[in-house]
């Protein structure tokens, strides 16, 4: 999806920011950490990049050298994205967000969107952030995911041509992976699809 | 690929960061090549850094995989600003491991 933004038409015209959440790495992705990665992708060119130079200079020459708060950084953030037309923000896996950073997360981009025009935001998660989020954006749009039949089975066969063990592997036992598990996934997770595969392949 | 990245490798941030180039759009080369040059800066942003996360889904996805995604009209809609400023958060929900990370 990124990369499809990315290559869309007018590209220099478009400025990409993703971030992706890891419940390994809640400590250190708090908001301001987040935000400041958003803005480091978004650091490109022009007026946002001489903006962010001079604010670093100038906490550079504070006593200690200052680090980053929430407020600060927001600032930077929001005048960043307004200067630039198109914006768009992918965030990944909100669920895996230490539960506070999220919520202070989603006030703070609601924040962005509401100081520009051009400010897109996607968002992917288990359906129990959904709520959190139509508070804040409440005419977001939701689309739900789930397995598509055409996409097991073109992950299968690449899967099936990328296996080591293909002594293992007849024609038949191929067209029964390729008819059978598509069948019965649906609904099904991924990650159980694959224990799946593994237990067809191995009996 | 442009190889910029590959060639000025960037030594910032946390561990997830593998250094590469994120993908072949003009702002993502110049903004690797602006990391390059100010690290400091970079780093007083954010000690994270997702290019090494982002070039692990792309190398791991399927092609093809997710294209639906993109053909749906709430996607199209939220892409072109066809909703106004009303549509402009969309949410992919999904049950742990459908593969929302890898939505082409």
């Amino acid at each position: 999806m990124i990369d499809d933004l990315c290559d869309g038409p007018c590209s220099e015209e478009i400025a990409i920011a993703m971030f992706y959440c890891d419940f390994r790495d809640q400590r250190e992705q708090t908001t301001t950490n987040i935000m400041g990665t958003i803005l480091k992708q978004l650091v490109v060119r022009g007026q946002v990049l001489e903006d962010v130079q001079k604010a670093f200079q100038k906490a550079k020459n504070e006593v200690g050298g200052r680090g980053l708060r929430l407020p600060d950084m927001m600032q930077m953030l929001r005048q960043a994205v307004a200067t630039l037309p198109r914006v768009f923000i992918c965030i990944d896996a909100l669920d895996e967000c230490f539960p506070k950073h999220l919520l202070e997360l989603l006030t703070s981009l609601k924040h962005i969107l509401q100081g520009s025009r051009g400010a897109r935001i996607f968002f992917t998660g288990r359906p129990q952030v959904q709520a959190e989020i139509e508070k804040r954006f409440t005419s977001s749009v939701i689309v739900p995911i789930s397995p598509k039949t055409h996409d097991i089975k073109r992950f299968l066969e690449k899967k099936l041509e990328m296996d080591t063990d293909s002594d293992a592997m007849s024609d038949t036992l191929r067209a029964d992976i390729l008819r059978i598990i598509p069948q019965r996934i649906s609904g099904m997770c991924v990650a159980e699809s694959l224990v799946l595969i593994s237990f067809t392949i191995l009996h | 690929m442009d190889n910029t990245a590959y060639r000025h490798p960037i030594s910032i941030g946390d561990g997830n960061v593998y250094c590469n180039n994120v993908t072949n759009s003009h702002n993502n080369t110049v903004n690797n090549i602006i990391a390059d040059e100010n690290p400091e800066m970079m780093k007083w942003l954010s000690p994270l850094d997702t290019r090494g996360r982002h070039h692990d889904v792309r190398t791991d996805r399927v092609d093809g995989v997710g294209n639906w995604l993109l053909e749906t009209n709430e996607f199209r809609e939220w892409r072109s600003n066809g909703g106004g400023a009303d549509k402009a958060v969309l949410f992919c929900s999904g049950n742990p491991g459908v593969g929302k990370t890898y939505l082409r």
